[in-house]
């Protein structure tokens, strides 16, 4: 609903502008726009949409890859509810974004903020600090996150100094979630970039006034930098939700495909894929595709409602 | 969204944000092709055929060898390679099979074999005049179905304790006569080595990761894991009793804690206990020696396992390592069945894989590459040989949906070391599990 309105009070500025609709638009321009769209219209036919509605249409058959399709209507989503690995998969996805996502939204405004002072080399620091999202999506860095967190790996070596005995992390059950949400929370480095965008924005004399009326720096950050960097939180919430339900690679790569041990990380993309291509069921994991279409679409809209009472848009 | 209706600069900054996200998320979903589809070369009787398989780099160098020397021998017939990692292998093939785009030659392996042959994706090749004279009978019905020989083995391995004498003899502990050993023996002498060896290694890797084993066990007390009409055909008491020696053994100290079998689990064949020079034993396939040896960097031995003497019946049998199959719908059939015919009877070929997919099942190629074989080879060649002479009989071909069974085990073998389940709840549901994957 409020995005609705947004565009509707969006559309009535603009009509209010003096910016003046293109017009004489000339054929030929017209046809070489086309041809300029044409391969992003073929991706978006070809990979986006068409797969999208045959998925659609999969959810309701008993597909196994190998022979035709055959329909079964609902069968594969009533399926679900009684499915016991689909329903860890979903506790150990919430956990993910519940854990991961807030937590890397905190160390990303936190770094921010402190890069956003002007020190010398500033540059430097903001390379170095995004340097892990660019690699962390990768195979290589969750390769080395075995190394790391495995019996023998650095993270027990280093714990080994203060006498402490460390353990398997990646192949304990109740701590190797953790560390994949570790993982997570370390790749900060575009929510990061985006609210040093955001802070850039913000007027430097409400923070002369704010410190003229004897605000601490505390006092400020929470009066004026927070509500005028609400919305970028909030962008930053919404995309690193969505994107937090879509992760594969990590859990696949440190538990070698198989959401292991004992289902810790089965996430539910990684269940899909081994329900998809391993154990042939397409049309399940079809269903299960859309499931988490209309899961994230719920949440994205609970997170707009919620918005309301905590997003702050000065004008 | 909301953030869109704001400033200018916000609004460009969520654009390409939005942008990039959207980048990202085709970038993902558009992963590489596989080769393109066998088609007719340019010559007028030039031929194309694909040949895929799984496997590590040292094999890749030795089948493109081979196809050298098989397109050298048959100059109108091209061989384009196609190869992944075991790990995904199957996973690529299946996509290959939906989208009707498979290998003319499919290297498969038993657990899918069913699987493709009963959807009619092989071909017979009988039908297609292969060779066959030289294999053993037991062999050849390993591949055969009700829709004829749809793969024949490329060669036999058995699965046994791999042990390191070095490790028994730091821990003052005998190595066991592998002829008369029980699995009460197996214990105890696993607990043995932990103990006297003060941690420098572990007894034995854990079993229970490995349903092959429980195969073994199965068959020993007259059980099969997967009947003759494909269904779950051994008991809960020996699955039970396959679980609760794993208990046993990490109680005793005779096999890692739960994480650390985990974690060596998870590392193959290079990472095991015995490769690793960490343990005394641990299960492999005999033609999987020669890897285990080299990461060693010592002489490793293969024991018989235990309980074949004082059991109802052996358990072990030869296991066809690999099978080469053609494609049902190839578009040249028969220069496949050459490609096949090649790889198991020509000496050429057996020459330049020894016995790297199993000891030959092609016996005159089995006696002409004896003699080059490399030490650890020579002793799994010798230990087949020996070991099949107690083999009563091969294993039915597993129903379809078996593939699962691996996953099945180790996900229920990880609660039970982490003592989330007892044996016999263990036992339960991988009845349970297994009998609903293959239904």
């Amino acid at each position: 609903m409020t995005a609705l309105n947004e565009l509707r009070q969006l559309r009535q500025q603009r009509g209010g502008t003096t910016v003046k609709p293109v017009t004489n638009l000339r054929k030929s321009d017209g046809r070489a726009a086309l041809v300029f769209l044409a391969p992003w219209f073929l991706g978006l036919f070809g990979i986006t949409l068409i797969p999208l509605v045959a998925s659609l249409v999969l959810a309701t058959t008993d597909y196994d890859l190998l022979t035709a399709p055959t329909f079964v209507g609902l069968d594969n989503f009533t399926a679900m509810l009684s499915d016991t690995r689909l329903h860890q998969s979903l506790k150990v996805t919430l956990l993910y974004v519940l854990t991961g996502v807030p937590l890397q939204l905190v160390v990303a405004l936190g770094l921010a903020v402190l890069l956003n002072r002007g020190l010398r080399g500033m540059t430097f620091y903001r390379s170095v600090f995004y340097l892990p999202s660019l690699l962390g999506g990768s195979v290589a860095i969750a390769i080395l996150w075995r190394q790391v967190f495995g019996q023998d790996g650095i993270f027990n070596a280093f714990l080994g100094w203060f006498g402490i005995e460390g353990m398997g992390w990646i192949s304990h059950p109740d701590t190797a979630l953790w560390t994949i949400v570790l993982l997570h929370v370390w790749t900060f480095g575009s929510p990061m970039i985006i609210f040093l965008a955001g802070l850039r924005q913000v007027p430097e004399m409400y923070y002369e006034a704010a410190s003229l009326d004897g605000a601490s720096r505390w006092r400020q950050f929470r009066s004026v930098t927070l509500p005028l960097l609400s919305p970028i939180i909030f962008f930053n919430l919404v995309m690193q939700v969505i994107i937090a339900f879509q992760a594969f690679t990590q859990a696949y790569v440190v538990s070698n495909g198989s959401g292991g041990p004992s289902d810790s990380t089965l996430f539910y993309t990684l269940y899909l894929y081994q329900e998809g291509f391993s154990n042939l069921r397409m049309g399940y994991a079809s269903a299960m595709a859309w499931v988490l279409v209309l899961i994230v679409l719920l949440l994205t809209a609970v997170n707009f409602w919620a918005s309301k009472f905590w997003v702050f848009y000065e004008d | 969204m909301q953030v869109l209706g704001r400033s200018a600069p916000a609004r460009r900054l969520t654009a390409v944000t939005a942008a990039a996200a959207l980048a990202l998320g085709l970038a993902a979903c558009g992963g590489d092709d596989s080769p393109s589809t066998s088609q007719s070369g340019s010559g007028d009787d030039q031929v194309t055929i694909r040949f895929s398989w799984w496997g590590s780099d040292t094999r890749q160098q030795v089948t493109q060898e081979v196809i050298d020397a098989f397109e050298a021998k048959y100059p109108h017939i091209s061989v384009q390679p196609d190869y992944t990692s075991w790990d995904n292998y199957f996973e690529k093939l299946n996509v290959g099979a939906a989208g009707g785009d498979l290998p003319d030659v499919i290297t498969q392996e038993e657990r899918f074999l069913a699987e493709y042959a009963n959807r009619g994706l092989l071909a017979d090749l009988d039908e297609l005049g292969l060779d066959t004279s030289a294999i053993d009978d037991a062999i050849l019905d390993s591949g055969t179905t009700d829709d004829g020989l749809v793969g024949v083995a490329s060669g036999v391995s058995v699965h046994a304790p791999v042990a390191d004498p070095a490790a028994f003899e730091a821990a003052g502990v005998d190595l066991p006569d592998d002829t008369t050993w029980t699995w009460d023996d197996y214990e105890e002498v696993a607990a043995a080595i932990s103990a006297g060896s003060d941690g420098e290694y572990y007894g034995v890797q854990d079993y229970s990761f490995l349903e092959v084993v429980l195969k073994i066990i199965a068959r020993q007390n007259g059980e099969e894991v997967f009947t003759e009409d494909g269904e779950v055909g051994v008991s809960q008491a020996t699955v039970a009793s396959w679980f609760q020696r794993s208990l046993d053994l990490q109680a005793s100290g005779g096999e890692p804690s739960a994480s650390v079998s985990t974690e060596v689990q998870a590392q193959g064949v290079e990472g095991s206990l015995p490769a690793t020079n960490a343990g005394a034993m641990a299960w492999f396939w005999s033609n999987q020696l020669e890897a285990i040896q080299s990461a060693a960097g010592r002489d490793l031995v293969l024991l018989r396992p235990p309980g074949e003497a004082d059991a109802q019946r052996t358990g072990t049998y030869l296991k066809p390592t690999m099978y080469y199959s053609v494609a049902a719908g190839s578009d040249h059939p028969e220069e496949a069945a050459l490609l096949v015919d090649f790889l198991i009877n020509s000496t050429e070929a057996g020459e330049l894989i020894l016995a790297d997919r199993g000891l030959p099942s092609n016996e005159d190629v089995r006696e002409a590459i004896l003699p080059l074989l490399s030490d650890a080879d020579r002793v799994g060649a010798e230990f087949v040989t020996d070991i099949s002479e107690t083999v009563v009989d091969g294993t039915p071909v597993p129903p379809v949906g078996s593939g699962e069974t691996t996953q099945i085990t180790q996900r229920i073998n990880s609660d039970l070391l982490f003592g989330r389940l007892t044996a016999e709840e263990a036992a339960k549901r991988w009845i349970d599990e297994v009998s609903a994957a293959i239904s």
